[in-house]
């Protein structure tokens, strides 16, 4: 066999070291505490929404809607693969996802976005964002956001984790004017959870809560004399990245039982989504799980088969898990991409970017299950019916979690919209 | 070029002097093609899920119906009489070559999931099919009964081919394993690895694998056909090649691709000319090789993307089926001098 080939859009795996993570934790944790002194919570509505949780699923490189969740099936443009019914009478996807089709009662499927952007990097911008924007940095990511506005006071863990296969990463830059605090930190799924987070060897915690105590004395007497918001958030930190160690265990796959992991799969995704139902379970407001390599040019069909049958069993276990668990009551899961693919099949037997007439699906909370908003033509060329785009997604997904997309935030004396104001959520698929 | 390794009794076989003799256009674009052994019909599967004919004396083109999904392989009894059809429906069909108006005259659920490739024995007894189940299967040419049914591949099975005058097959996956099967008794006879031209997509799939096989004229040789150098495979970032293995000893003998002139491609299908000349699909080009040289001699180009491609008996008439939905004939020897 040849040796292992990269994927088409570059990985963006954050693989550094323990200093490197807790250094970003910690300073996402200082910034934390400084942005608190000019931010002002959300109020009573976002309160009542503690405990949900956004887990987002992203297909890097655009995922075809031909062969996932808008199938043409029989006609010049919809390739091989047939449609097949849903548990939902009336709803049919792709034959390459059967075991997703068992789960259609938890989802809802939007097949009527046009998003305007071709390129993968200006898209991805877009569907994160929720703006029409190109810039990856003017707005915050849908992770920042929602880890803001499901933000908890005392809660130990970050709100806003991606997931990988393996490895820790730092915080992302993701938050914008959010600040730091609100950035994406990447963690791995391996067995043993959050690597290098065991205290040293010869390190007893004895020893080490002695250490702590000294710091915090020393902390005191200093802050007795001099007190600044610089220092109260070097403090926090400190605190925060000791309640992760101690929470280390949340991040370990391996303490599921092994018929639970079993079920699960052994592939990378699938230990990523059973991180991903933990971290539900620890009420962590956003997870995301990318799933990258969606990009085909070429070969378009082949793949898809081997790529959507990665994906499809790990999902619908997920989503089966999260419902018998009660989770999916307060969860909502969006499967992401950055644009569809074109109904023209190229020479290479390929499809090619198409950010016109594509789809996303959902499951879970404050959605209705089993719905199907938007409709394209006969051949998936145009949009015929209820036409959206990212900005409309962004806030159907915070409205699902009770999140007010028509409302600000303020910070630092200014007003920032939530969500783009010049639209508003589809409506039809909310609860 | 003069044919160094033509034999006495074969055409005059000159590629440099090839030239295209018909262009035949379908409106969907096409995955294979076949000539009937008696030379009279070309045949060609599409992704519409019809096959269309074509009388080459004429370019009469008659339409075939009866698949679900792509057509994407065709054979012939040895005496032309039947034509055998296998598509993405998973289905082998039966029709009568020549009918005026043909329909299916049997219908053999072959396969779960795609059915890939087809071949015939040479004394036209069985015909062998493979697909996405990793399954090769061997159905009886009279009656349509299964014959047998040989497991063994780990992933799905693309090709396969009789070896000539035998029930002796082998058999070629996407992850880059031949089988040698002794047809009679259903037995693995031994196991051809060939993981070079086979790569793993980001840990999830398979790209390469053995596309297609072919025995050489004096059957002394197997030749697998397929990709290599995968650079951006979702981006079509490849090499077409094909290496052949000494028969007898399984011994690999060397690849053979196009190194002088650089495209990217996938060698669909590889096949000899009985001089020992192997031609080679190599995207909208098809080049010449002579035994042993790694690089092709020659090569013609033409107007599409080839998918398949089949020498018509007369050894000079080569046939290819192409994306844009046209079948092309293109006439390996000079002009005759009037």
């Amino acid at each position: 066999m040849n040796k292992k080939n990269t994927i088409w859009c570059g990985s963006q795996e954050h693989s550094v070291g323990r200093r490197q993570f807790m250094g970003s934790v910690m300073a996402g944790m200082g910034a934390a505490a400084g942005a608190s002194l000019f931010t002002h919570p959300l109020g009573a509505s976002a309160i009542a929404q503690k405990g949900k949780s956004v887990v987002v699923i992203f297909l890097a490189g655009g995922i075809s809607q031909f062969e996932s969740w808008d199938p043409k099936s029989d006609f010049d443009t919809g390739g091989p693969f047939k449609a097949i019914p849903t548990t939902v009478p009336g709803i049919h996807v792709s034959e390459l996802l059967p075991y997703t089709a068992k789960q259609m009662h938890h989802m809802a499927l939007v097949r009527s976005i046009n998003s305007g952007l071709d390129d993968h990097g200006l898209a991805v911008n877009l569907v994160r964002s929720g703006r029409t924007t190109r810039s990856a940095t003017e707005y915050p990511e849908l992770g920042a956001v929602v880890a803001k506005g499901l933000e908890r006071d005392g809660f130990p863990l970050p709100g806003h984790i991606h997931t990988m296969p393996s490895g820790i990463g730092g915080r992302s830059n993701n938050a914008s004017y959010l600040g730091p605090q609100y950035s994406s930190v990447a963690i791995g799924a391996q067995e043993g959870g959050v690597v290098n987070s065991k205290l040293p060897d010869g390190m007893t915690v004895t020893v080490d809560s002695r250490r702590h105590n000294w710091r915090r004395f020393a902390n005191d007497r200093h802050r007795r004399v001099k007190q600044s918001a610089e220092m109260d958030a070097y403090t926090q930190s400190y605190e925060k990245a000791i309640q992760l160690m101690e929470r280390r265990d949340v991040f370990d796959v391996s303490r599921e039982p092994q018929s639970v992991q079993d079920g699960y799969g052994k592939s990378d995704f699938a230990k990523q989504l059973l991180l991903a139902r933990r971290l539900v379970e620890q009420e962590i407001p956003f997870v995301e799980i990318k799933h990258e390599g969606w990009d085909f040019h070429h070969n378009n069909f082949e793949f898809h088969t081997h790529y959507v049958g990665d994906f499809d069993r790990p999902f619908a276990h997920f989503i089966a898990d999260l419902a018998e668990r009660g989770l999916l009551e307060r969860t909502l899961v969006v499967v992401m991409t950055e644009f569809g693919r074109t109904p023209k099949i190229n020479p290479g037997y390929g499809r090619d970017h198409y950010p016109d007439a594509w789809s996303i699906a959902m499951a879970g909370c404050g959605i209705h299950h089993g719905a199907v908003y938007g409709k394209t033509d006969d051949k998936g060329i145009k949009i015929v019916d209820g036409q959206v785009d990212h900005r409309h997604l962004f806030h159907t997904y915070l409205r699902a979690v009770g999140i007010d997309s028509s409302a600000e935030f303020e910070i630092a004396g200014r007003s920032f919209p939530i969500a783009d104001p010049a639209v508003g959520p589809i409506k039809e698929l909310l609860t | 070029m003069s044919d160094a390794v033509n034999n006495q009794d074969a055409p005059a076989f000159d590629p440099r002097a090839a030239k295209q003799i018909h262009d035949w256009a379908h409106t969907a674009r096409l995955l294979a093609c076949r000539v009937d052994p008696t030379g009279k019909f070309v045949f060609a599967g599409a992704i519409d899920y019809t096959i269309q004919r074509w009388e080459i004396a004429t370019g009469t083109r008659t339409e075939l119906r009866g698949h679900d999904n792509w057509v994407s392989t065709l054979g012939f009894s040895p005496d032309g009489a039947t034509h055998y059809s296998g598509s993405y429906d998973g289905r082998l069909l039966f029709w009568e070559t020549a009918a005026a108006t043909p329909q299916p005259q049997r219908t053999i659920n072959a396969h779960q999931g795609w059915l890939r490739r087809l071949d015939v024995s040479s004394d036209g007894k069985w015909i062998a099919t493979c697909g996405n189940d990793k399954l090769v299967k061997i159905w009886s040419a009279e009656d349509g009964t299964l014959v047998r049914e040989l497991s063994g591949h780990p992933h799905f099975v693309f090709c396969l081919r009789f070896r000539p005058d035998s029930h002796e097959l082998v058999s070629g996956d996407i992850v880059g394993n031949i089988y040698h099967w002794n047809g009679d008794d259903g037995t693995l006879v031994r196991q051809f690895d060939l993981k070079e031209i086979y790569s793993n997509i980001g840990d999830i799939a398979p790209f390469g694998g053995i596309i297609g096989l072919a025995f050489s004229p004096d059957q002394k040789k197997l030749t697998a056909s397929g990709l290599y150098k995968v650079s951006n495979a979702p981006a079509g970032g490849r090499r077409a090649v094909a290496v052949s293995f000494d028969w007898q000893s399984g011994e690999k003998l060397g690849f053979q691709e196009s190194i002088k002139k650089e495209v990217d491609a996938t060698m669909w299908r590889a096949l000899y000319h009985p001089g020992g000349h192997m031609i080679g699909v190599l995207e909208k080009s098809f080049g010449f090789w002579l035994p042993g040289e790694e690089d092709l001699y020659h090569s013609v180009e033409t107007a599409s993307e080839i998918f398949d491609m089949d020498l018509h008996p007369n050894h000079v008439d080569l046939f290819t089926a192409h994306f844009d939905g046209h079948v092309r004939c293109t006439k390996l020897a000079a002009a005759p001098t009037s």
